[in-house]
């Protein structure tokens, strides 16, 4: 899950970092608003506690491998959004100088995949199925739905990032997406049923532990469940519409040519090849003649997984930001709501 | 624990461990973002760098096995994302960006590991923010740098009893409901601790504004 450097182009790294950056400072600053001595330490002890959370291993039912929680839904459900938000980044931050998981460059598109996205677009998720159903149901069923979807958007905006890192190498959107996503759908499973059981053993033993909505720390929430919401619409928006905009060869080709900056032009792809022999030559060979031919037939497989993929993973998506926009409807920030929907 | 892991080498003595913690950060961000533009062209770059990082390394008196160690953890992930690319494409090309993807994963990640071996944590957070890192930022780090040992004694503390109450590992759900009470119970713990420490701070003056030394 954590990106490591290398994989994303600095363009791309110092774009998502401004993002985040962002992200983390209006995530302060409303920390800052309700009761400004509690932010260090109940945030950092989250950002301990999740630290800590991840050196359990959950064995998995079905495999025989055992994964571990990442727990971006479970802070943001536990001590809001802002909080959860930045707790995550300081986790990636201690995880990337203690541990290096996780690059120095991609840092940024580390926090807003699994910060930003995990934890605030999460919370948007959790508090609109929260509305829908009140009482301790509605947060356990509301956390389980967060997380598998936070996970898999996590995975679909690296595919975003990395094919605009790498959009000049005749690369195949639809096929990483397919394979991503189904690969994240699981590891979301995982995150799903771990987050759940935690937040309905809490809900047991210490109910008052989790934060309403309605009561200060979740009222932090207010507009910018609003915000986030809208941007989680739009990454669904761009990473399911994606397959069917590269195929149309438009979309993301040119905003990935506006993206790059003049100067940094790489060398065609097709030179490297000559000089530098991977120990494959058939499939160098195939790369190097036929790129187009080869993404458009021998994918015709994957393309199709990935459309139904993304539709299946669509619906998903779409149904949980229904039920979050629905729910702003009946709040007090109705008018804002309906325009955003 | 994982303990043994937290910037185990970095409070040495030699030349590395004594450059300014700044100029640090900016030469391992330099070669990262240098890592992160070479094209694969210019493959004897790659070579170049990494053999800077690994005299680096080597001056910084790094033990090879460690090295070897960390690295044997880190590259399954990496390759396990790498090989996405060619599998995306129904293993038809791809190679080559996979190559690349994971070259410049091995030289940054080892260059980060200089830094972070030869730099104490709070070092290096006087550097990050004399770089320009925000204090209220810097100060959350160093509580979270702080508590997470209290937290993993806690989690060891809680895994012995456990262990002590159970003759062996139940089997399937029972022991996934076993971790999941225990991350359960770590937390409730963490959040009551959290508010005695926020008590404890305010009673001694914290107001939520940062003060620094230096």
């Amino acid at each position: 899950m954590h990106i490591a450097d290398g994989f994303l182009s600095t363009q791309v790294c110092l774009g998502a970092g401004a993002l985040s950056a962002g992200a983390i400072g209006l995530s302060l600053r409303k920390l800052n608003e309700t009761v400004s001595t509690r932010t260090v330490p109940l945030t950092g002890m989250m950002a301990a506690l999740i630290f800590a959370a991840q050196m359990v291993n959950f064995p998995l039912l079905l495999a025989p491998a055992s994964g571990h929680l990442l727990g971006g839904v479970l802070a943001a459900v536990v001590v809001g959004p802002w909080a959860g938000c930045v707790a995550i980044a300081l986790v990636l931050f201690l995880q990337m100088t203690l541990f290096a998981d996780g690059g120095w460059l991609a840092y940024g598109a580390n926090v807003l995949n699994m910060g930003v996205v995990g934890s605030l677009g999460g919370y948007a998720i959790y508090a609109g199925i929260r509305r829908r159903m009140p009482g301790p149901r509605g947060i356990v069923v509301g956390a389980v739905i967060a997380s598998w979807v936070s996970v898999v958007a996590a995975s679909a905006l690296f595919c975003v990032e990395f094919s605009l890192s790498h959009y000049d190498e005749g690369f195949n959107l639809p096929g990483l997406f397919a394979v991503m996503t189904s690969f994240h759908s699981l590891i979301g499973v995982g995150e799903a049923l771990i987050t759940g059981g935690v937040v309905s053993y809490l809900l047991a033993v210490r109910p008052d532990l989790i934060a309403e909505p309605g009561s200060p720390a979740g009222a932090v929430a207010g507009l910018g469940r609003v915000v986030w919401s809208g941007a989680v619409a739009a990454l669904a928006v761009a990473a399911f519409a994606a397959p069917f905009a590269s195929e149309a060869d438009d979309g993301l080709e040119a905003a990935s040519k506006e993206v790059k900056i003049e100067g940094l032009v790489q060398e065609p792809r097709a030179l490297l090849l000559a000089d530098y022999k991977i120990p494959l030559p058939r499939f160098v060979s195939s790369a190097g003649s036929s790129d187009e031919a080869a993404s458009g037939q021998s994918n015709g497989f994957w393309q199709k997984l990935s459309v139904s993929l993304a539709g299946v993973l669509g619906t998903a998506a779409i149904l949980g930001i229904t039920f979050a926009l629905g729910g702003f409807s009946k709040s007090r920030i109705a008018p804002e709501a309906t325009h955003a929907g | 624990m994982p303990g043994d892991f937290l910037d185990r080498y970095s409070r040495g003595g030699t030349i590395c461990h004594r450059m300014s913690p700044r100029l640090k950060i900016i030469l391992t961000v330099a070669v990262i973002v240098t890592c992160a533009f070479l094209p694969l062209s210019n493959w004897p770059l790659y070579g170049c760098l990494a053999s800077l990082v690994f005299v680096a390394l080597s001056l910084a008196e790094i033990p090879i096995a460690y090295l070897t160690r960390r690295l044997l953890l880190f590259l399954p992930l990496v390759l396990m994302t790498a090989i996405a690319v060619p599998l995306s494409r129904g293993f038809a090309g791809g190679w080559q960006t996979a190559g690349t993807v994971v070259i410049r994963a091995v030289v940054a990640f080892l260059a980060a590991l200089w830094l972070v071996s030869t730099t104490p944590f709070d070092r290096l957070l006087a550097g990050l923010c004399r770089l320009g890192l925000p204090r209220l930022f810097a100060a959350l780090l160093a509580f979270v740098y702080r508590y997470i040992h209290v937290l993993f004694d806690e989690l060891a503390r809680m895994r012995t009893a456990q262990r002590a109450r159970t003759f062996k590992r139940p089997p399937g759900w029972r022991d996934w409901k076993g971790a999941v009470q225990l991350v359960g119970t770590l937390m409730i713990r963490a959040l009551v601790r959290a508010e005695r420490i926020h008590g404890a701070m305010c009673s001694r003056g914290w107001t939520g504004k940062m003060h620094s030394l230096d």
